[in-house]
């Protein structure tokens, strides 16, 4: 490994430790170093360590996606909800908040939205037994559109206020409170993460060509079907516990590009860090920003994304 | 010279389409094969039939003894090559990366490129005459360049067999007999049996042991390029007027096109 | 591997967590003053008339009456309450309406703290809400005495209504929202508000306590009066006066559209509710 690379990459690890650290010191209600630790302000600490774990799985799950659907779709505007994943979720939460059985079930209502509708998509765009990228990306966006137009009728239609509370769904929440619902989407992420590291050299190839693909030996029709049910599933999980934050699946794959280079062998670890880091920071600025008041941490992404990528950019285009 | 690859009553193409009807051909070890013939004749779709891009509707292929369509598609990329007409890659992978991808038939999922995959890589740079792009991105070499870069990534699969489409048509003349001048060398030295897809009917004539014109999905004709290269031959399947001669360098054949006005 | 061993150490840390939240909030705090957040503006001043003050430690950034709750410390806004600062705050109990608190109920209640709800849709309801409430905070004899005032409140201008005989009685539309029109129907609150000020609401047909009306049926049923329930810069004459059509209904024509009546009166399920109604009542019978 190039020493460049490895200062990167230590440099990562070390800014990640430090905004972790900055979590937990920082947040709505300023408590000094040595009171957060008290019995009182355990519940507190507690909060934030889960919010912190939840930016962490969250940030790498969604970037990741993000790297492997533009790989094969190859195009450089996928994202992790491209194939309706979000608004399925969404639908199933509302049925369940109309339903009335949104206490419990929410999270697993919005999963199961979410596979149905990423099922939908993959069965409109499939031509025998292929799945061409171009077909994918327009079911995806018309199955979006269909759904979200039912999901604004259904709010129309329905006298239920509790439907007003799911505009945190639109904006992205890190704050969960259900520990086991976080394990279960934690061990999702990190074993579909894995799985997906396990397929660098066939997303190497793959992004020089789907017939270059072919001619060096990886069935790419095989390799599509998975990868897009590990995604789905990594990003349905994710949607269901922390609604939609948008940004860091289209843009952190694209900045890590420009910083450590293509090579999926490289570039996949790395973006788990730089996404980790980028997601923790962003609820921070979302806690501490205009306390007690929590902007939706999808706002965050957005507006402090953006400057950052044009920076890169611009440098990377100097250099060329 | 022995048999490399049996192709048995072919038919293929896209969807529905035949666009190949039923082909019957021998490949020996040691071939320098030009697929020659007009526009819409089907060469690619051939090429594409014989590198498992495309699955055959009618017929087989054999090689060495073995259907293709039973074997492992990465036992088959350890033996087959193929390099495509133009390759453009928006990923800014370094050129020895690009090159070391060619490994990857020959390389498990999780599996590190050894020190002796690193060789080869290097060896097909020195072949190419690309040495001095390693470091490069391929997203910022002339198409000239690249063209090589992609050869050498075939070579490094080190196969036994090697498809080309169109290798020349995007390089100056001067890139052209390079390009040409190499596999020559690699088909003499390294007994690399190639199967080239070209237009140019000279360069054709010049460098291939065996030319193949196919017209229509079939074969017009098939044999060395005296007689291949017919003014009847030609005319009948290019509907254009042409005078074949000799080459003064090399005698072999070479086609002079005639124009209807001047 | 660095990453994986990173994950892996992340989720253990995460582990904690999961004891803490566990944890019963009752015994960590002395039973000395008890300490009382709200979050919603009803149930603010509904604290504040049971005779609260030093115990209301946290309120949210719309409770604006009485002005003492004002320089109460900030937990959030109506809709999103941050929990972080709820906690440092160490309730003893906290009370809230439905509605779109209803997510952040969930998530306290997870959290082992003790959530009240009040969401009234009438009157009588109110009157349970105020008792409760007095209950949790020892404050029964206050919350009767409350009670009695509105009751007699309420009864001075059902007395007055009594005399106005059916024909006379005035036909109103409640205005809740301009865009979309949004009215409030037979099962919501105003609307009782409305009818014990002597009022016939013309959208009494509508199911839903509140729901988009169109504006054709605005225009044929002809109110005599229109209360905007929002403030409005505008003249409510020109504001409402140059909707297409609506020049000739009967408030229009007469300048009897109200913008002038705090919504707060009108939409807040607290002890206000009586003054809202006097005010109804002076601009349907002046």
């Amino acid at each position: 490994m190039n020493p460049k690379l490895r200062k990167k990459i230590f440099a990562l690890f070390a800014i990640l430790i430090f905004t972790v650290l900055l979590g937990v010191l920082k947040g709505a209600v300023n408590i000094p170093f040595n009171k957060l630790f008290l019995k009182d302000n355990q519940l507190i600490l507690s909060l934030r360590l889960l919010r912190i774990l939840m930016g962490i799985v969250a940030g790498s799950g969604l970037a990741v996606s993000g790297i492997v659907l533009q790989a094969i779709l190859r195009n450089s505007l996928a994202e992790p909800y491209l194939l309706g994943t979000s608004s399925g979720a969404g639908l199933g939460a509302v049925i369940a908040i109309i339903i009335g059985v949104w206490q419990i079930y929410l999270p697993l209502a919005a999963f199961i939205g979410a596979i149905l509708s990423i099922i939908l998509v993959y069965n409109l765009a499939k031509q025998n037994n292929k799945i061409p990228e171009q077909s994918l990306i327009l079911s995806g966006v018309i199955v979006s559109v269909a759904l979200s137009a039912i999901i604004i009728f259904l709010i129309s239609i329905s006298g239920n206020e509790a439907l007003h509370g799911m505009t945190w769904w639109l904006w992205g929440n890190l704050q969960v409170y259900d520990f086991n619902l976080l394990f279960i989407v934690s061990l999702i992420v990190f074993l579909g993460v894995a799985a997906i590291y396990i397929f660098s050299q066939d997303l190497n190839a793959i992004s020089t060509g789907e017939e270059e693909a072919i001619h060096l030996g990886i069935d790419i029709e095989s390799v599509k079907k998975i990868l897009i049910l590990i995604t789905s599933l990594i990003a349905a999980s994710l949607v269901c516990i922390c609604g939609i934050i948008g940004f860091v699946g289209l843009m952190i794959p694209h900045m890590m590009r420009l910083v450590v280079g293509p090579n999926h062998k490289i570039l996949i670890p790395t973006t788990c860090l730089a996404a980790a880091i980028f997601m923790v920071a962003c609820d921070i600025l979302s806690r501490t920003l205009f306390p007690p008041l929590e902007i939706p941490i999808g706002v965050i992404t957005a507006i402090l994304g953006a400057p950052i990528f044009i920076i890169l950019l611009k440098r990377s285009q100097r250099i060329k | 010279m022995d048999s490399l690859l049996k192709i048995n009553n072919l038919s293929g193409g896209y969807h529905k389409e035949t666009i190949i009807k039923d082909i019957s051909l021998e490949i020996k070890k040691g071939d320098f094969i030009g697929i020659i013939g007009p526009n819409s004749s089907g060469k690619t779709t051939l090429l594409r039939l014989l590198s498992r891009v495309l699955i055959p509707q009618k017929g087989n292929i054999i090689l060495g003894g073995y259907n293709i369509a039973s074997m492992g598609l990465k036992e088959f990329c350890q033996k087959v090559a193929f390099v495509a007409q133009d390759t453009i890659i928006n990923f800014s992978f370094s050129v020895l990366e690009i090159v070391l991808m060619g490994r990857i038939p020959h390389l498990k999922r999780l599996q590190l490129e050894t020190n002796q995959d690193i060789q080869i890589a290097q060896n097909s740079l020195i072949m190419t005459d690309t040495v001095y792009l390693k470091e490069k991105r391929i997203d910022e070499l002339s198409s000239g360049e690249r063209q090589r870069v992609i050869i050498a990534k075939a070579l490094t699969q080190e196969p036994i067999l090697l498809f080309l489409d169109e290798p020349t048509s995007h390089l100056d003349i001067g890139h052209q007999i390079q390009i040409l001048d190499l596999l020559k060398k690699l088909n003499r030295q390294n007994n690399l049996t190639i199967v080239m897809v070209i237009h140019d009917l000279n360069l054709a004539g010049e460098y291939c042991n065996r030319l193949i014109l196919l017209n229509e999905g079939k074969i017009f004709k098939e044999g060395a390029s005296p007689e291949v290269l017919t003014y009847e031959n030609l005319e009948a399947v290019y509907k254009t007027v042409v005078v074949v001669g000799k080459s003064p360098i090399s005698s072999k054949p070479h086609v002079f096109l005639v124009s209807r006005v001047i | 591997m660095r990453r994986i061993a990173l994950i892996i150490g992340l989720l253990f840390i995460g582990t904690v967590p999961v004891n803490a939240i566990n944890i019963s909030h009752e015994g960590t705090v002395p039973v000395a003053k008890p300490r009382y957040i709200s979050l919603a503006p009803s149930t603010t001043e509904i604290l504040f008339a049971l005779g609260l003050d030093e115990e209301i430690v946290g309120v949210s950034s719309y409770c604006n009456y009485p002005l003492k709750a004002k320089n109460k410390e900030r937990v959030g806004t109506f809709s999103r309450a941050n929990t972080e600062k709820i906690l440092s705050l160490r309730p003893d109990y906290i009370f809230c309406t439905g509605l779109e608190q209803a997510p952040i109920i969930a998530e306290l209640r997870r959290l082992n703290l003790k959530v009240y709800v009040s969401d009234p849709a009438n009157m009588q309801e109110l009157f349970n809400s105020i008792r409760d409430m007095a209950k949790i905070t020892g404050k029964v004899k206050e919350a009767e005495n409350l009670i009695e005032h509105m009751e007699n409140q309420i009864e001075e201008i059902s007395s007055k209504v009594k005399l106005i005989p059916q024909e006379k009685r005035q036909k109103v539309f409640i205005e809740i929202w301009h865009d979309p029109l949004t009215t409030a129907g037979k099962s919501s609150f105003i609307d009782e508000l409305l009818t014990l000020a002597g009022g016939v609401n013309i959208a009494n047909d509508a199911g839903k306590a509140y729901s988009i009306f169109s504006q054709e049926e605005v225009i044929k049923r002809n109110p005599d009066c229109i209360i905007l329930a929002y403030m409005d810069k505008e003249s409510p004459q020109t504001s409402v006066g140059k909707r297409f059509g609506w020049s000739g209904i009967s408030a229009v024509k007469n300048n009897r559209v109200y913008n002038d009546i705090n919504p707060d009166l009108l939409l807040r399920p607290g002890p206000r509710v009586v003054e809202g109604i006097k005010e109804i009542y002076n601009k349907l019978y002046p």
